[in-house]
């Protein structure tokens, strides 16, 4: 089958801008790519490792614990001489950026390239973090692809610029930029079998022989800088930094990423191409300072068109501020001063009114009329989707458990969150049952701390819920630390046997890595127990099983653990599998009259159970429901009827 | 009074910690379920209209109309409620088999009565695993025994008859139960919400005297350093001036001040006015001064019918209520109605003017007065 | 590349549907089809959190000159391509306008507030009046319930790609849909994708 890598030179394929990015690093000759799972990040990993055993390529790629182990698994191809890449989505890069800063300081080999994807508006996220500043704290470069050819082509040029300056070189995606698609010409992808070896006997500051440390940090910290100073003489006369417009624009537009296509489409909308010049950056950090200045000198009214957080905007100033004896004095427009808003993602139209309100143009309006009848008829007749579990999926049964055994626990007890499909907990999805929601692995944190609170009156049960692969990401250090510190916490492992929420990618406790050899796997009840909680393991299915092990473990002083283990409804194993074929008997089922107020489809709502309001009964809706059994556990009259498929 | 639903119902007693355990809203729906002595909502329900909320013994109670419904009279604010024979009784000959009973054998007697004459087929009673009491179906005289003996815990004991109820089921039951349990039987037993499907599944109700009852959970707590819970046998509280709980366990007696076992008296039964089960077809106690007795209050026709056949058949001797301890019983039982009703005004919870909110109790407030001054 | 003509240009196709009806297959097959010719095809998708039982929303620009954002502003849909009629609306709202031209397969996938009870679902003619009073011109099919007929749900999206190649609104070739099918499939899955193509096209001439 044809693939990425195969594409000839100079063919024209649709690409999604994590393909694009994928396709750049196979020709800048990549060999090896390390990441976590994360939206938009996953599929970079993803579509290597799909390719990873094509022998023409000589790739290792793996999903690795986290993203920091990632990033240190990436950096060992580099300081071996070959061109590595980690792959990450932002919150991710928090968690690798302990290591970073040593490595930056450290220096690289081989070509190394950390891409990290911000999701502005929080599409698929809990918070709408900022990759760029990284770039400034651990002081190295920052390229920001600004379309799909760019996704490849800066990809690519980002391991050449690595191999220029002996450092990693940063690339920032985005959620509109890697998600989306768009037309990309092929470059060529080398022909490369070099050996590793990892250079260790030299003088100990040698860059190529020595040891590779951040210390003495005087020396190494000085020769960043200047790698730095190096990257940014190359920027000046970078091609990915392009200019549109005419010679001596009305407004200047200083805009990077996702965020130039708006601007474009913005000028073009209110038919302002001649009036006001686009300056898109590609090399963000450290902003080329004779290009800056240049352009500045030609418009005194400057724009800044970016998301999340004002970072070119506050670097243009600080070189506008430095420059102003030579270029004069400007008038700034964007986030600080209101134009565009601080928060959420951007698009076409709060540039186009934010561009009109600058250039005082009037907006191209909507037809009034035929926006309020559409407004009305969607307000009517399009019922809100809420988001919700699948049907089937172990989750809701988990939550139901969580919730009721609380309920009946009746002390007022808690889960605490992190990220994972399970984050829905707080949604009426999974009937409200997460009170915290944090990062990967901050759940069991936080369930520690409060697990310590008795000495202060609190006596309400406190729990976590993580998934299989969060525990290994990130949850065993707190486990470890509320056991060390007596903490009373019962940890809830909702185990759907893999990464569900990003597509199956495996993690430890899977028996396959991510190019599909057979993996060791690591057991999490057997950790924990060596650990020294108590553990229980139950199937989320069997209701009363569960609930009642939970509400002794809740009872207990100390740290339990729950293992809940049943996999996800979309696995690939569970697809198209069914365990039960469910029925509602219509002779039990007594409808409005029964005084269960419809728990089924009202509370449970699996989109499998539907309220026939005709009948004014439960049904199983055939085409939907996956056969899980659970909900025939929650009706007080048994109504709803499973049987085992033969 | 309107009838609302499990929102007004989880506001006005559970919110207020005014929830026995009763056990009246348990068994009916999914909703409401009993767990380690405590009663909880697992999810809220929207009906506007619930029998939990119209069985409940806490939410707003109009004890005028459950007598004037159950006795044809009038709730007067009388020491002993609506009586029309009181004696002393215990178990007779005919129950000699059945082995030893903590004080006379009266409910036993009158249950053995039930099934030998087939006038029951079931009976809701209470069991206990350890400290936490357990409703129990009894369905034959040995599964009766096997629930005997006092237990102060508050429990669900009503779940049974209510799942009963709702499911629309055949048998024939003898309800045995506190006060509480035996208001909110009373209201059940009035199908409150005219439901079609309403069958009274109670052939009779057996009320037992109470003063108060124990949080479970509070009890299991104070004693789980004195002794294994599991161990304990039987609990009694002797009369004064012993001032202790005693705990008899497999290892020995255990006697628990009863200054310390007073904060553990749900909130609830602080402004219960009932000490003999007023709303029962008869109510059994201990007999003041005489161990192997009972004191037997019968309130009802049904009630007289089976005392008088179970005297008849030999199940229960029946002797006069000596004067003294009526006048005792009676003493106490206006001092348990005088210190819920001021317990009850003082919390807001008795006759609350309807723009003011919801009472726990409503009693014609010039009878109110007339018995607190 | 100069043999192909675009109405407009950039035209502003939306994809429309739920979450796992298969909604980013259609608009890169689409897409693909398009960029084979020659054309500056983005796609703007949702996916993500949005996929579980969520509208999602493809937005594809198709340009003979450029890459145009990925996301199409407010009023400016050329057409309209939904899996599900109340997801049009949704989609119309935001997009619409008195030229817009929409394929609407009438199949509902109920939200789960409407499988609770809690909100209610308009009734099939009623969506068909509005989409019809809200565009210049529109289409309606079951898709579903003909691709349950082809033998699988999943081809109700080569339905509807077939039903957008029909309108004669973009340059879409048969012969590249059945190119690009067979790197994917063969034999009887091939025939079954190509016969759903065919119903889409007819559905919409016809």
């Amino acid at each position: 089958m044809t693939h990425l890598g195969h594409y000839p030179e100079g063919s024209r394929h649709l690409l999604m801008g994590n393909e694009a990015i994928v396709r750049g690093a196979l020709e800048a000759g990549v060999r090896m790519a390390a990441g976590y799972p994360g939206t938009p990040s996953s599929e970079i990993i993803e579509n290597l490792a799909a390719i990873s055993k094509d022998p023409s390529l000589h790739l290792y790629v793996e999903w690795s614990v986290n993203e920091k182990v990632a990033l240190e698994v990436a950096s060992s191809a580099s300081f071996a001489g070959l061109k590595t890449m980690a792959v990450m989505k932002q919150p991710g890069l928090n968690v690798a950026a302990d290591y970073l800063l040593h490595l930056s300081g450290s220096g690289v080999r081989g070509a190394m390239v950390l891409v990290s994807a911000d999701d502005p508006g929080a599409l698929s996220s809990v918070n709408e973090g900022e990759t760029r500043h990284y770039a400034k704290l651990m002081e190295i470069p920052l390229l920001e692809p600004g379309d799909f050819q760019e996704a490849k082509d800066m990809t690519r040029w980002a391991f050449e610029l690595s191999d220029a300056i002996r450092n990693v070189v940063l690339v920032r995606t985005v959620t509109r930029l890697s998600h989306a698609s768009g037309t990309v010409i092929m470059g060529r992808v080398p022909e490369n079998d070099k050996q590793a070896f990892f250079k260790h006997d030299g003088f100990i500051i040698d860059p190529n022989e020595g040891v590779v440390m951040s210390p003495p940090v005087e020396y190494k910290h000085g020769e960043q800088h200047r790698k730095l100073k190096q990257a940014e003489s190359l920027f000046e006369n970078s091609p990915f930094n392009t200019y549109t417009g005419p010679d001596t624009p009305e407004l200047l537009i200083i805009t990077s990423s996702i965020c130039s296509l708006y601007s474009r489409e913005a000028v073009h909308m209110l038919g302002l191409e001649s009036r006001v010049g686009i300056l898109k950056i590609g090399t963000t950090y450290p902003l080329p300072r004779q290009l800056m200045k240049k352009h500045m000198a030609a418009c005194d009214r400057i724009f800044f068109v970016e998301e999340v957080l004002p970072f070119l905007e506050e670097e243009v100033k600080i070189i506008a501020a430095e420059c102003a004896a030579d270029i004069g004095v400007k008038t700034f427009f964007g986030k600080k001063n209101g134009s565009l808003p601080m928060v959420g993602e951007m698009n076409p139209d709060k540039v186009i009114a934010a561009l009109s309100k600058i250039m005082d143009t009037a907006m191209p309006q909507r037809d009034a009329a035929y926006a309020a009848r559409a407004g009305a008829v969607a307000f009517g007749g399009s019922p809100h989707r809420e988001a919700t579990f699948c049907p089937g999926c172990p989750h809701r049964a988990s939550f139901f458990t969580l919730n009721t055994a609380l309920s009946m626990d009746n002390r007022n007890g808690f889960v605490c969150g992190d990220i994972g499909c399970y984050s829905m907990g707080v949604l009426p999805a999974g009937f409200s049952t997460l009170k915290t929601l944090h990062a990967m692995g901050s759940g069991t944190g936080v369930a520690s701390g409060f697990g310590k609170l008795s000495k202060f009156g609190m006596d309400q049960p406190v729990l976590s819920v993580c998934g299989d692969s969060t525990f290994f990401h990130s949850a065993m250090p707190p486990l470890v630390n509320a056991i060390h510190n007596s903490s009373d916490m019962t940890l809830v492992v909702l185990d759907n046997s893999g990464t569900a929420m990003t597509g199956f990618q495996p993690h430890p406790g899977i028996e396959r890595d991510a190019m599909g050899d057979t993996a060791a796997t690591i057991d999490i009840p057997a950790v924990c127990r060596a650990m020294g909680a108590e553990v229980r393991v139950c199937d989320p299915f069997d209701l009363h099983h569960s609930r009642e092990t939970l509400l002794e473990l809740i009872g207990r002083k100390g740290v339990s653990v729950l293992v809940l283990k049943q996999g996800c409804a979309l696995s690939p194993e569970k697809k198209s599998s069914r365990r039960y074929d469910m029925r509602v008997d219509e002779t039990i089922c007594a409808g409005e009259s029964c005084g269960c107020n419809r728990m089924c489809t009202r509370v449970f709502a699996c989109p499998g159970l539907v309220w026939d309001k005709e009948k004014t009964k439960a049904r199983i809706d055939d085409v939907t429901c996956a056969g899980c059994g659970f909900c025939a556990d929650i009706c007080p009259r048994g109504a709803i009827v499973k049987k085992e498929v033969a | 009074m309107p009838i609302l639903g499990s929102t007004e119902l989880f506001d006005d007693v559970h919110k207020k910690d005014l929830c026995v355990d009763c056990g009246a809203c348990v068994g009916l729906c999914p909703y409401f379920v009993s767990h380690n002595g405590k009663i909880a909502r697992l999810f809220p329900c929207t009906l506007p209209q619930g029998r939990c909320f119209a069985h409940c013994p806490k939410t707003e109670v109009d004890l005028n109309r459950l007598s004037t419904w159950m006795f044809g009279s009038e709730y007067d604010l009388s020491a002993l409620g609506a009586v029309t024979d009181i004696r002393k009784a215990k178990a007779g000959p005919a129950m000699t088999d059945r082995g030893m009973f903590q004080n006379g054998g009266t409910v036993s007697a009158l249950l053995t009565l039930g099934f030998r004459s087939g006038r029951i087929t079931a009976a809701a009673l209470t069991s206990r695993k350890g400290l936490t009491p357990e409703p129990v179906l009894a369905e034959s005289e040995e599964a009766v025994l096997a629930c005997s003996g006092s237990k102060y815990m508050a429990s669900p004991t009503l779940s049974t008859v209510m799942k009963e109820s709702a499911s629309g089921s055949t048998r024939r039951m003898a309800v045995v139960g506190t006060a509480c349990q035996m208001t909110a039987l009373a209201q059940m037993r009035m199908n409150p919400l005219e439901r079609e499907d309403f069958r009274d599944p109670v052939a009779l109700s057996i009320g037992l005297f109470c003063t108060w009852a124990l949080d479970t959970r509070k009890l299991k707590h104070l004693l789980k350093d004195h002794m294994d819970l599991d161990s304990i046998v039987s609990m009694d509280v002797p009369p004064p001036p012993a001032q202790v709980m005693t705990f008899n366990t497999s290892s020995g007696t255990v006697d628990i001040p009863l200054s310390d076992i007073r904060p553990l008296i749900p909130k609830g039964c602080g402004i219960c006015p009932d000490m003999t089960a007023e709303f029962a077809d008869v109510s059994v106690g201990a007999l003041e001064g005489e161990p192997g007795w009972n004191t037997l209050i019968v309130r009802t026709a049904r009630g007289a019918e089976w005392v008088e056949d179970a005297a008849a058949q030999g199940f229960l001797i029946l002797e006069a209520m000596p004067e003294a301890s009526l006048a005792n019983l009676k003493t106490g039982a206006l001092g348990k109605k005088k210190k819920a009703l001021l317990r009850a005004k003082e919390d807001n919870c008795l006759n609350v003017a309807p723009e003011a909110g919801r009472s726990a109790l409503v009693i014609d407030p010039e009878r109110v007065e007339s018995l607190l001054t | 590349m100069n043999a192909v003509t675009l109405n407009v240009d950039p035209y502003n196709l939306i994809i429309t549907g739920v979450g796992g009806q298969g909604n980013v297959m259609t608009s890169r097959a689409v897409g693909n089809m398009l960029s084979q010719l020659g054309l500056h095809v983005t796609i703007g998708e949702t996916f993500g959190a949005s996929q579980r039982g969520g509208s999602v929303m493809s937005h594809l620009r198709i340009s003979k000159t450029a890459s145009w954002s990925p996301q199409i502003p407010l009023g400016g849909a050329h057409m309209i391509v939904s899996m599900e009629p109340t997801e049009t609306l949704r989609v119309l709202k935001d997009y619409g306008h008195p030229g817009v031209r929409v394929i609407t397969n009438t199949r509902p996938f109920y939200p789960v507030g409407v499988i609770s009870g809690q909100l209610s679902y308009p009734k099939d003619e009623e969506i068909r009046a509005w989409i019809t009073e809200l565009s210049e011109k529109a289409w309606f099919l079951n898709a579903t319930e003909q691709a349950v007929a082809l033998g699988n749900p999943v081809l109700g999206n080569v339905i509807m790609a077939g039903a957008l190649a029909g309108t004669g609104e973009l340059p879409l070739e048969r012969g590249i849909f059945e190119a690009i099918m067979t790197t994917r499939f063969s034999g009887e899955k091939l025939r079954m994708n190509m016969d759903a193509y065919d119903f889409g096209v007819a559905h919409v001439a016809g």
